[in-house]
């Protein structure tokens, strides 16, 4: 252990303070008065469990009837599918005789610097904590 | 079974005197802690009365895979955050340097208490933090639970006031030693 430590823990002890006769008393009736709530989360967990087979069930149901809906209704005669008559799709193309600039170049070996000098501090930083926990 | 898991089985099941057991370990650390975080002594009585019995009350929503005063920590913290939030501080609570009943119940000694610089120089997470890693002894895991924080928070912020607080004993250290040689 460590001073500074070793130092919080004695300055700790050093607050002087009990748990009076009064204050355990009134403790100790207000416990007496105080009924756990036992077993109320097993009660919960029950009846979420029932409650899921029965919103399974409901849904089960419903899609059923919905597919039996759907296939049992007549096609309408009305609606006859049609082929599609898509025109061509033309895009123009151009020409382009250009260089690419190389502008950025600068800007991404300092980035790239920035970032090697963030890594190694994060690594002091970890290497600090690690030492001490 | 263990005593203590053999005790909470017993509380859940309506033992009030079980109880008083389990918790006898840690009431007075537990006052202690309050005290820190409470504008008056009776505030902190209070406090814990309130961790006490809600934890007596919900004893069955405590998870065994964490230690039983990590779970009691985190109820007194929150019982603390309440009572500060609605209360208002009592005239005759308020003391001159602002340390509140902490000061009044610190043994005489030539040197700061070094948990009263923390008061100052802290924020009430941290300084809750560095009381759980330093004299509950509790992990750092154990910290971020009882703190509703990730452990690398909890990792920095305890490495911060530990800074802080190290300022504060060398700069005592220092003082003691320039006096001591006029």
């Amino acid at each position: 252990m460590d001073k500074l430590a070793k130092q919080l823990r004695d300055d700790a002890h050093r607050i002087e303070c009990s748990v009076s006769e009064e204050l355990d008393d009134r403790i100790r009736a207000s416990l007496e008065s105080t009924q756990p709530e036992a077993g109320q989360r097993i009660r919960r967990e029950s009846k979420s469990f029932s409650f899921w087979w029965a919103s399974s069930l409901t849904g089960v149901a419903a899609a059923i009837a919905m597919i039996a809906f759907i296939n049992l209704q007549v096609p309408d005669p009305g609606l006859v599918a049609t082929e599609s008559n898509p025109q061509p799709l033309v895009i123009p193309t151009v020409q382009w005789h250009t260089e690419t600039a190389v502008l950025t170049s600068p800007l991404e070996q300092e980035f790239e610097d920035l970032q090697a000098d963030l890594k190694k501090a994060e690594e002091a930083v970890k290497q600090d904590i690690d030492r001490l926990f | 079974m263990s005593n203590e898991a053999a005790l909470i089985e017993a509380a859940r099941n309506g033992s009030a005197a079980a109880f008083t057991d389990l918790v006898s370990a840690y009431r007075e650390g537990l006052l202690r802690f309050l005290l820190t975080r409470s504008s008056s002594f009776a505030d902190a009585e209070d406090a814990l009365q309130d961790t006490l019995i809600n934890a007596y009350r919900y004893l069955h929503s405590y998870d065994a895979r964490w230690r039983f005063s990590t779970w009691l920590y985190r109820i007194a913290i929150n019982n603390a955050a309440r009572m500060k939030s609605v209360d208002t501080v009592e005239l005759g609570d308020l003391s001159d340097d602002g340390d509140g009943p902490l000061r009044q119940c610190i043994a005489a000694s030539e040197r700061e208490n070094l948990w009263l610089s923390a008061r100052r120089s802290l924020t009430d997470e941290v300084y809750a933090a560095m009381w759980l890693r330093y004299v509950e002894d509790m992990s750092i895991k154990d910290i971020s639970a009882v703190l509703e924080r990730s452990v690398s928070w909890t990792k920095v912020n305890l490495m911060r006031g530990r800074k802080t607080l190290d300022a504060e004993f060398n700069k005592v250290a220092t003082d003691e030693k320039s006096k001591a040689y006029g």
